[in-house]
């Protein structure tokens, strides 16, 4: 038995680790592809602990900062952002009724905290040991360092020192990884060696077809091929006999893992919290790593399989051994927890002067005594830190009283206290001020700067919607013109106010995968995208394919289309193959000046060429979408027809026989052939092969293979026809797709001539971040397919007589219509204009005039907001220069995105429309009279809100910390195996968004601040969606989203406390309730 | 026509009188500071005065030039600090006895460089301190140098010329003579360290120039080999550096070292080899300057690490630094390559083992002084410092050296006053098969 429960043991052990690294990788967000960028707030698995809290783990494990800086608050503070009167309401809580006097001036505890906020005073100061800047007030400075030098003690070094060693003691493992310990007190690199490593390894492995020469071995996981190629390495980091330690490791990197953690001796209780530490290190690599261990279905985790437990074993062995290696080295100790614990209890002395020279905090000459005495391990650690305690603490300790001297002045003048007299006040109040001052650091002044900056947009922003509310009672009872639905996106909203200025239109706001889960594809493409939020799943696909008259334009299209993309795959292999580039870059390299001065020089005219270049080589085809299930019938002749194309394929490619002598009588007998089972093949096989110049062994290898390696066999095939059964909606989905969407939006009655469902795209040159500027609600892709798969349904005249037994008649002369709205440029394109009954053409042209006249309105809105654009004043330069912006390939900010992003109102579109919200507002359309089950709330609060609220915090962590949440630069950006990018040629897989995408120069275009939810709804239907919803309840009572509710019952606006609790609005002054 | 002798003094008595008069305003550090740069600013006028009057070469009259204007960059360089005031008139005087030693008569020139060269020993002795005890070593080369200059008065050649060898490897450092300009670079207070790298190798070719065509040929084979190992001493010890002025110091030694290695080669002093090290001691001058920069703001002895992401909010500081480091690193059209290419064309240079050396130096120095570069001005910003960028005075300072350096490369020599005529003819045909 003893075998059996050692097995036991171990494999529970593993679980064990994996449920240890499954808690420890909540600090870490998924990282999804570029390619389908999705915002999401990059401390999203720290949603179950209130805001600030979690800016603190965040601070703790990412380093990274929760809120601005505070000299940029101060900005908003001087620019009006902020209101004086909000800062003294968010500072409230914190001001103790206590004073003192100054002079003849009184100064409460109050004043003090609002000049730290106002004048930076709290702000830490590297003060100089000999300040030898001149300045006029050095004199009085040193005078009132004079008075504090009684009363302004500081603790013993000796104290320092313990106090300092208990802390690190305290810290490590928890807050402070072993290797960041050896690189804070033996100056190592240990932390930068490690990731330079495991930036390595996971950017060959992770690789998704950008590396011309792929890793050998990736089948084995992360972990296998790791090691199967780690061991060939000569001293990586200069570890030791790495290629015999390497090949001893266990084969399980559970085991690896445990191994190093006991070899490091991490204590069982710290070993979450370590690991966590590790995983911060590169966050971006980890992150992807996190999204594509769940994404299991995910072709490349198919075939090469990854997880956090790999990427751990890898990371902790590097560790162990460069830790071992250092502490060896330099300390003569085991590279252990333990061993490291005593030698900071014993050597405390020692200690403090190696951390003190590594940050670099020691004079010079000390740092040069401690490198010395480092390097011959000498032992005159104490007497060097007698002299630094007779030298150097002294100096310190005036250096100090210098810097409250000057804190004090700077008090003095912000409060308009006459500077002498400072000089006369007592020392002891001098120095209850300087103790106020230090208790208020800078690290606490965040929430206080956030939550004044927040009410003074919230005032704002329901101060015109309260003023609105009473013109919104009733809608305009006449036909609209047109009715169209735009996505909820906040670049929506400056297009629908210019349309409704234009003439009666009425516009909607709607999730822009207009409630069609569809995983789709595109004609010609050969890959799927999924076309709804990330959040959810999709039960149906969708296909585009060409219209039904159009075979004879298929066929040259088609053709065409092969030859362009051998042409590429031919210059792609040339400039990637070893040899053929030298010879390349002399004979084609010159053509390559044409796009490259024509994208520069002349980008409007150069796009417009290789546009009609294009369209005369490739015309493009009319097509229409799979909507409808397809008959029994038809799916036998799909797969029928997809099979024969692998087999025509594999002949051509596996037996070389030339297309024009492959039969269709030989591909049916082959595919039939194949599927039956049966190896001899029939005579009339035999025949037909033998005609196409096929031997009887190559026909049996040949069948053999179809059914081995393309999935030609009866197994396969019904997995394929499963597969293509999916296509499509029945009738009852397309009912309860066009259903649910039109009840969500409010619109069930007096439908207009013309519906437009318009979805959103961008386009843009030269930018990784393309997908970011496309539809969220898609999945990162463009809303296209959604908008046409929706109005399909809908002009389905048997979708709407089921329409009629739910309540909802549409008019026979309403035709919908799918568009897109391009973000970059404002211009909408519609589709399917074949559709459009000839009765609509009139109607049709007058609606896209007034797009074009909206979109131009928009444009020039728009330019006023691009600090580099002209100021332009007609609409038609504005127009020319948007155009511009999106086929500028050196163009770093094609449009400002959803920067600026910061309520989400759900309600009614009267309760809005008119109102300039500066394209700010997400907006969704929603009557509650229309969802008296509560349903329709409920999937609006738990999906779009939930999708608003990661685009709101993934702006507003890039903006608060770009180098950490963000991604930095664009300047710097490159892009890495086809997932991500990053900042040069080496680097983290870089989060969040780039700096040109939030900030406008130093400050943020972006102003950060948590997402205001407003809802049009009876509060109890609130409350109980709250109540039942985990999610809402961490939105709402951990301070990350704000919650507004209009009550269509007593028509008054309340706020929801994060206690739960409703407070009234127009009872309560906002001053006093903007901070509970 | 003015005698001589009579003109190098009155030119030494500007510095040498206003040194006297300065400690009239010595309690108001400013009015020192400003009479200082003043008097500074006269001096570089008579020296353009006198110049016709001076009886020195075309090359020391560069120098003589030179020596004002890095006196008065160093000057406008510090803060008005009162701890700094008596660097400054040390600066004062150091520049009069430099325009007499590089001017005057031997016997005058080496009394007054046997001053200099005290001055320096008492200067380092009060600045010395325990936890630099190397600078035993640098007070110990200059009480070298003040008896080989004491011998080189007395005895008779060849001994005089040996040890007036000695001196000259001390005052332009070369190892194994270098711990008295290391220390001194090091430890000498405000204006003196970005002053001196120019005065003390500017003396050292004064006395080289005759010396070296006395010297015997073992001793001038044993500088040529001396001068290599110098050159990799100075650019190993760079590299391992973590203070800017001992990075500079030993960076800087590595460069003369290639100086020596030509002069040793080729027995003469060219035009182009003066303009090499004029431009090397004002570049590295220019470096300390900056340094000295950081070091009013973060304190005297701020240790580097400590201090990062200066680039964008100092930033006429960081452009200036870097286009001094660029200097440093011997890239056009500064002065540093314009010397140094001048000196390889008009030398045989036939050592496969020097151009190694050569190549070490320059690939070690673009290394460090960009490491340097790197770690001062890039790097996160640190809000617990503050940054302030460049006040005028400064500006003005860093700006004129950088200005000096840019016209040393790309001006005609003939501007300087120094003649193109290379004084060896063999030297020019060697030069020409070289080139070859």
């Amino acid at each position: 038995m003893e075998p059996l429960d050692s097995s036991i043991n171990i494999e529970t052990r593993r679980m064990e680790l994996r449920g240890v690294i499954r808690l420890a990788g909540e600090v870490i967000a998924q990282y999804w592809p570029m390619r389908t960028f999705v915002h999401h707030n990059p401390l999203h698995s720290l949603e179950y602990l209130p805001f600030e809290e979690t800016v603190r783990r965040g601070k703790q494990f990412m380093g990274g900062n929760g809120y601005l800086p505070s000299h940029l608050y101060r900005d908003y503070l001087k620019a009006g952002r902020i209101q004086s009167s909000h800062l003294d309401a968010a500072l409230k809580p914190l001001v103790h009724d206590k004073h003192l006097a100054i002079g003849s001036r009184t100064v409460t505890h109050g004043d003090v905290l609002r000049a730290c906020l106002e004048e930076g005073l709290c702000t830490p100061v590297m003060e100089p040991l000999d300040d030898q800047l001149p300045d006029p007030a050095n004199e009085l400075i040193d005078r009132i360092a004079a008075r504090l030098e009684p009363v302004l003690t500081f603790p013993d070094l000796r104290e320092r020192i313990r106090t300092i060693a208990e802390g690190d003691q305290a810290a490590l493992g928890r807050w402070l990884t072993l290797s960041h310990w050896c690189d804070d007190t033996l100056g190592t690199q240990i932390v930068q060696q490690i990731n330079d490593q495991l930036i390595k390894w996971c950017e060959a492995y992770l690789d998704e077809g950008h590396a011309t020469w792929a890793m050998p071995g990736r089948e084995k996981g992360l972990y296998g091929a790791w090691k199967a190629l780690a061991v060939h390495e000569w001293s990586p980091c200069g570890i030791a006999d790495s290629s015999k330690k390497i090949s001893r490791l266990p084969e399980h990197p559970e085991d690896a893992l445990l191994e190093s953690l006991n070899a490091l001796g991490i204590p069982a209780e710290l070993r979450q919290d370590y690991l966590s530490l590790q995983l911060t290190a590169l966050p971006g690599w980890a992150g992807f790593i996190k999204w594509r261990a769940e994404e299991r279905d995910y072709p490349w985790q198919q075939a090469y399989p990854v997880g956090l437990v790999k990427f751990l074993a890898i990371r902790l062995w590097y560790v162990r051994e460069l830790v071992q290696q250092a502490c060896r080295e330099k300390l003569g100790i085991e590279g252990r927890f333990d061993a490291v614990t005593a030698y900071i209890q014993n050597h405390s002395e020692e200690y403090y002067l190696r951390r003190q020279r590594v940050a670099g905090r020691l004079p010079a000459l000390y740092a040069e005594e401690v490198d010395r005495l480092a390097h011959q391990k000498g032992d005159g650690w104490k007497p060097l830190l007698a002299r630094y305690r007779a030298e150097v603490v002294p100096r310190q300790e005036a250096a100090a009283r210098r810097g409250a001297a000057k804190k004090l002045l700077a008090l003095a003048r912000s409060l308009g206290i006459d500077e002498a007299q400072l000089i006369d006040g007592a020392p002891a109040d001098l120095k209850q001020i300087v103790e106020w001052i230090e208790a208020f650091p800078e690290s606490d002044h965040g929430p206080v700067w956030l939550t004044a900056f927040e009410a003074g947009y919230h005032d704002r922003l329901l101060g015109q919607l309260r003023a609105r509310t009473n013109d919104a009672k009733h809608p305009a009872p006449t036909r609209p013109h047109s009715q169209s639905v735009y996505c909820i996106d906040v670049r929506s909203e400056p297009f629908r106010r210019h349309l409704e200025s234009v003439r009666q239109h009425e516009t909607y706001g709607f999730a822009g995968f207009f409630a069609a889960f569809i995983r789709y594809r595109a004609w010609g493409n050969e890959h799927d995208t999924e076309q709804f939020p990330v959040i959810m799943r999709a039960k149906n696909e969708v296909r585009e394919v060409p219209r039904s008259f159009l075979d004879h334009a298929l066929l040259k299209h088609e053709s065409r289309t092969r030859m362009v993309h051998a042409g590429h795959t031919l210059l792609h292999d040339l400039k990637e193959n070893v040899i053929t580039p030298y010879v390349m870059v002399e004979s084609l390299g010159w053509f390559y000046s044409l796009p490259i001065f024509g994208k520069t020089l002349l980008p409007l005219l150069y796009r417009r060429w290789t546009d009609w270049l294009r369209r005369l080589f490739v015309p493009s085809l009319a097509t229409t979408l799979t909507v409808d299930k397809l008959a029994p019938a038809e799916t036998a002749d799909v797969l029928a027809a997809e099979q024969q194309a692998t087999v025509r394929h594999a002949l051509q490619e596996r037996t070389g026989v030339r297309s024009s002598r492959i039969t269709p009588e030989l591909v049916e007998a082959l595919r039939q052939r194949a599927l039956s089972g049966e190896d001899d093949p029939e005579p009339p096989l035999t025949q037909a092969a033998t005609e196409a110049g096929l031997s009887s062994e190559v026909l049996t290898s040949f069948i053999a293979a179809l059914r081995q390696h393309h999935g030609i066999n009866q197994r396969a095939s019904s997995r394929q026809k499963e597969r293509i059964t999916r296509t499509g909606f029945t009738l009852e989905e397309q009912v309860l797709t066009v259903d649910t969407a039109l009840r969500m939006m409010g619109l069930t009655e007096r439908f207009a001539r013309l519906v437009l469902f318009c979805a959103h795209g961008s386009t843009s040159e030269n930018n990784p971040y393309e997908s970011a500027l496309d539809c969220g609600a898609c999945g990162g892709n463009e809303g296209k397919p959604n908008a046409r798969v929706l109005a399909m349904m809908a002009n389905n005249p048997r979708v709407r007589e089921r329409l009629i037994k739910t309540g909802i008649e549409i008019p026979s002369d309403t035709h919908f219509l799918a568009g897109q709205m391009n973000t970059t440029t404002d211009e909408i394109q519609l589709f399917d204009p074949e559709d459009v009954p000839p009765t609509h053409r009139e109607d049709l042209s007058l609606l896209q005039q007034d797009l074009n006249k909206a979109a131009a309105l928009t444009s020039l809105e728009r330019c006023g907001r691009f600090p580099d654009a002209p100021q332009a004043s007609e609409e038609t330069k504005a127009e020319a220069h948007v155009r511009r912006r999106s086929i500028d390939w050196s163009q770093v900010r094609p449009e400002w995105g959803l920067s600026g992003n910061t309520a989400f109102i759900i309600g009614r579109r009267e309760l809005t429309k008119g109102l300039d919200l500066e394209g700010r507002v997400f907006l969704h359309s929603y009557d509650y009279r229309e969802d008296p089950s509560n349903r329709l709330l409920e999937v609006l609060l738990t999906a779009p809100q939930v999708v608003a609220q990661w685009i709101n915090m993934e702006h507003y962590f890039s903006a608060v910390d770009n180098e950490v949440y963000g991604s930095g630069s664009k300047i710097y950006h490159n892009v890495v195996g086809r997932i991500g990018i990053m900042s040069g040629p080496w680097s983290d897989l870089r989060l969040g968004l780039a700096r040109q995408t939030v900030m406008n120069g130093d400050a943020p275009y972006h102003e950060p601040m948590r997402l205001l939810t407003v809802v049009e709804a009876p509060r109890e239907r609130i409350e109980k969606l709250i109540a039942r919803h985990d999610v809402l309840q961490h939105f709402y009572h951990n301070a990350w989203v704000h919650l507004v509710a209009l009550d269509p019952e007593d028509g008054v606006w309340y706020r929801y406390l994060p206690s739960g609790a409703w407070s009234p609005m127009d009872h309560l002054a906002s001053k006093e309730h903007i901070h509970t | 026509m003015m005698d001589g002798t009579l003109a190098s003094w009155l030119l030494a008595g500007v510095p040498l009188l206003g040194a006297a008069f300065s400690f009239v305003v010595w309690s108001r550090p400013d009015y020192l500071r400003n009479c200082s740069v003043v008097l500074s600013i006269l001096s570089l006028a008579a020296a353009a005065g006198m110049s016709g009057s001076l009886a020195t070469s075309p090359e020391n009259l560069l120098l003589i030039y030179l020596l004002p204007i890095a006196a008065c960059a160093s000057l406008l360089g510090q803060p008005v600090h009162k701890n700094l005031r008596l660097s400054w008139i040390m600066t004062l005087l150091f520049l009069g006895l430099g325009f007499v030693i590089l001017t005057s008569q031997h016997v005058v020139g080496q009394v007054c460089l046997l001053v200099l060269l005290s001055s320096l020993i008492a200067l380092l002795y009060r600045h010395h301190t325990k936890l630099w005890p190397i600078s035993w070593f640098g007070i110990g080369a200059y009480a070298l140098a003040v008896g080989c200059v004491t011998i080189s008065l007395v005895a008779a050649p060849p001994l005089s010329s040996v040890t007036s060898l000695l001196a000259c490897a001390i005052l332009l450092p070369l190892v194994p003579f270098h711990s008295g300009y290391i220390t001194a670079l090091t430890r000498l207070p405000g204006s003196l360290p970005s002053f001196i790298v120019l005065l003390l190798p500017a003396i050292g070719i004064h006395s080289l120039a005759t010396t070296v065509l006395t010297v015997p040929d073992v001793a001038m084979s044993t500088m040529t080999v001396l001068a290599l190992v110098s050159a990799l001493y100075g650019s190993i010890k760079a590299l391992a550096q973590s203070r800017i002025r001992l990075l500079l110091a030993y960076g800087s030694l590595s460069f003369f070292s290639l100086f020596w290695w030509f002069v040793a080669i080729s027995r003469t002093i060219t035009p182009q080899s003066v303009v090499f090290l004029a431009a090397l001691s004002l570049v590295t001058s220019g470096l300390l300057m900056s340094w000295q920069v950081v070091r009013t703001r973060y304190g005297d002895d701020v240790d580097p690490q400590a201090i990062s992401g200066l680039v964008r909010r100092m930033p006429h500081f960081a452009v200036l630094f870097s286009l001094l480091a660029l200097a440093a690193m011997g890239l056009p059209p500064f002065g540093v390559f314009t010397g140094f290419i001048g000196m390889l064309l008009t030398t045989a240079l036939t050592s496969s083992v020097a151009l190694f050396v050569m190549m070490i130096v320059w690939l070690a120095a673009s290394w460090y002084i960009l490491d340097m570069v790197q770690r001062l001005l890039f790097g996160r910003e640190r809000s617990d410092l503050r940054y302030e960028d460049l006040r005028r005075s400064e500006l003005a300072s860093l700006l004129v050296v950088l200005l000096i350096v840019i016209a040393l490369g790309i001006a005609p020599s003939s501007l300087f006053g120094i003649t193109q005529q290379p004084s060896n003819a063999e030297t020019v045909k060697e030069s020409v098969s070289w080139n070859r």
